[in-house]
């Protein structure tokens, strides 16, 4: 709350494909989120210690950092310890899966996404 | 006594033969992959931009409609008719942003294209290289050597080759993915 006037939650859509995060930020931002992009895992890093955020959902295999390695990043920070992080990517695989969740992920979305059934898992993640 | 006959330079010309000729083939396929995902990113800037602005449109038509509404001139039926239409409108605009993600599947499937493409220059050029070094005068003995060796690195590349290449799209349609949380 800020001045008595509930502030928009904010969600950090980390992929470097452009028009991925276009579309994420159409469906989140139409269901009241505010939404910042980054680029890669490096600049989702970088923004994540620039602002605190209440979500993050991020892409795997982008370059300079890749997902699992911003995820394991962001869990060594103290303001990330409880902030939802979700994978949104299109891997599929236990395997994948599993280093996801070893590395601190709360979830997994496989591409492509359905905007009413993000806009769903994030209200049921983080209101 | 039959005169033996030397194979070395068939077996050089051979194989300095498949590098050269697939090597030209493969950087063809290369240079048509990179020209795709030009035109790919293109279409997919064109379409995003375009499907924002009809959004954008159709959102102030609503207001518009609402207002309408609101003032109570439109009957029951018409209030009916354009909800349905409403309902219409958003189930085809989330079919839109699920298909509008075609381009990310598809610029990773062209990228792991592009690797593989490269690699097998890679394999092939280990053809020629050792090719190369078959003599002039070579017998089949020192062949039989050089192809073994060049077995042994083929194997070694490709298998390489296959870790790198780890297949990370599965999708076969365009239909929304799993959501699982932990």
């Amino acid at each position: 709350m800020h001045n008595g006037v509930m502030m928009a939650k904010t969600i950090l859509a980390v992929d470097d494909s452009g028009s991925l995060r276009q579309m994420v930020a159409f469906s989140l931002k139409a269901a009241g989120y505010q939404v910042i992009e980054a680029v890669d895992g490096q600049d989702g890093l970088d923004k994540a210690r620039n602002q605190v955020v209440d979500l993050v959902l991020t892409d795997q295999n982008m370059p300079r950092m890749d997902g699992l390695t911003l995820i394991r990043s962001l869990r060594a920070l103290p303001s990330y310890q409880k902030v939802p992080i979700l994978m949104l990517t299109t891997e599929s695989g236990d395997e994948m899966k599993a280093k996801g969740r070893a590395a601190g992920a709360n979830g997994w979305l496989v591409k492509p996404f359905d905007p009413q059934k993000l806009t769903e898992v994030v209200k049921k993640v983080i209101g | 006594m039959p005169k033996k006959r030397i194979l070395g330079p068939q077996v050089k010309r051979l194989l300095t033969g498949v590098s050269d000729h697939g090597n030209e083939h493969l950087l063809e396929v290369e240079t048509d992959l990179v020209q795709t995902t030009i035109l790919l990113a293109e279409a997919i800037e064109k379409l995003g931009g375009s499907f924002l602005a009809l959004h954008a449109a159709i959102s102030a038509q609503q207001q518009e409609i609402d207002l309408l509404i609101s003032s109570g001139t439109a009957s029951t039926a018409t209030v009916g008719k354009l909800k349905i239409i409403q309902g219409d409108i958003t189930r085809h605009i989330n079919s839109a942003v699920t298909s509008l993600q075609f381009q990310d599947l598809t610029s990773q499937l062209i990228s792991r294209t592009m690797q593989r493409s490269a690699g097998l220059r890679e394999v092939l050029s280990t053809l020629g290289v050792i090719g190369d070094g078959i003599p002039h005068d070579g017998g089949s003995d020192e062949i039989a050597v050089l192809l073994k060796e060049i077995t042994i690195r083929l194997e070694t590349q490709s298998q390489e080759l296959k870790g790198l290449l780890r297949k990370a799209v599965t999708q076969k349609h365009l239909d929304s993915g799993d959501i699982e949380l932990f």
